[in-house]
């Protein structure tokens, strides 16, 4: 059977709602804290909130106060390895949930690859210092002839050693 | 408090560092969300309507591809509504939600030409471009104006200024 791509959901009132929004928590991978604990604590907080445990975190949709609130009181628990964004579609919104679809979500590639370096982000968040980045320049005209010129010398003595060696053997 | 637009729209080491720093990052869930809440349209995910590439005018010639139109018809408001912004240079294949390379250079080219503060920063690939990445972030958020805790910033990214503008072509 073709994927159905063009699903027309069956969207709640709360999907509908403008003050609604949703909010992705994504842990990297040197977080303090699991997403078990980060579900288990966003319960513990008592808000109006529909909460989803995703693989890479959790997922939050809410009313706007209540999501920021949440989020706000999440960050305490590991300031540096827990980082939230946006999410357009509601948790398990037909249209993206790859439980109604198939192959990777859309987004999931971009946030493959931000995930990697989260780690690096949030350690610079904790410990930020003065970096120097050395710049690959390319090698200078001189330095190139002189390489070149040596090399040339290197080989040019070489096959002289090797023809004398064949005329002392002969 | 500042509106950062941020490319990739979607990215999300741009916007939580900008939420960080108490300013609002102008990232594009927040304009799919208005889309698909939106009940007139017939066929969603296929959010583009055929009003979307008219609007688009604004920002692509004719003659531009009906496929970029209605991208920048999304991407446009924000580009429109940005009081600063950050462009990630150098990104890998395929990093980034738009899907169409045209579009990213257009957007990038109008957040260039408009008269705002804009930092480019280059991809990291390891632990210490990162580092710089980050710093380089953290001090132009420093530099622009207002800010303040977590999360401090807008709700309403858009507000009413920039649906007047739409308005008004």
């Amino acid at each position: 059977m073709p994927a159905n791509l063009c699903i027309t959901p069956d969207l709640g009132k709360e999907d509908m709602d403008p003050e609604v929004s949703t909010r992705m928590i994504i842990l990297s991978s040197k977080a303090n804290v699991s997403e078990s604990e980060v579900v288990n604590f966003l319960h513990m907080l008592n808000l109006p909130l529909t909460i989803k445990w995703t693989c890479y975190g959790a997922m939050i949709s809410g009313k706007d106060k209540y999501v920021k609130q949440a989020i706000k009181e999440l960050r305490k628990l590991d300031p540096y390895g827990i980082f939230t964004k946006e999410r357009g579609f509601a948790p398990g919104d037909p249209r993206r949930c790859r439980g109604h679809r198939y192959g990777p979500r859309e987004g999931f590639h971009q946030m493959e690859k931000e995930f990697r370096i989260l780690d690096y982000v949030g350690e610079a968040l904790r410990n930020p210092r003065e970096v120097e980045i050395e710049k690959k320049e390319p090698v200078s005209v001189d330095y190139f002839k002189e390489a070149l010129e040596s090399s040339f010398k290197e080989e040019s003595n070489n096959s002289s050693d090797e023809n004398k060696s064949e005329d002392d053997k002969e | 408090m500042v509106k950062v637009a941020i490319y990739p729209p979607n990215s999300l080491i741009l916007a939580d560092l900008i939420e960080r720093k108490g300013h609002t990052p102008l990232a594009l869930q927040k304009q799919i969300r208005q889309k698909i809440k939106d009940p007139e349209i017939d066929s969603p995910p296929m959010n583009i309507t055929e009003e979307d590439p008219i609007k688009g005018l604004k920002y692509a010639a004719i003659e531009v591809p009906s496929g970029v139109r209605g991208r920048m018809s999304i991407i446009g408001p924000l580009i429109d509504a940005a009081e600063a912004a950050i462009i990630v240079d150098g990104a890998p294949f395929g990093f980034g939600c738009v899907g169409c390379a045209r579009t990213n250079e257009l957007s990038i080219f109008c957040l260039r030409k408009k008269d705002i503060p804009v930092l480019e920063v280059v991809y990291p690939s390891d632990e210490d471009e990162t580092m710089l990445m980050v710093n380089q972030i953290m001090d132009f958020l420093d530099s622009l104006p207002g800010g303040g805790g977590d999360l401090e910033g807008e709700g309403n990214v858009l507000g009413e200024s920039s649906e007047e503008n739409l308005g008004g072509q």
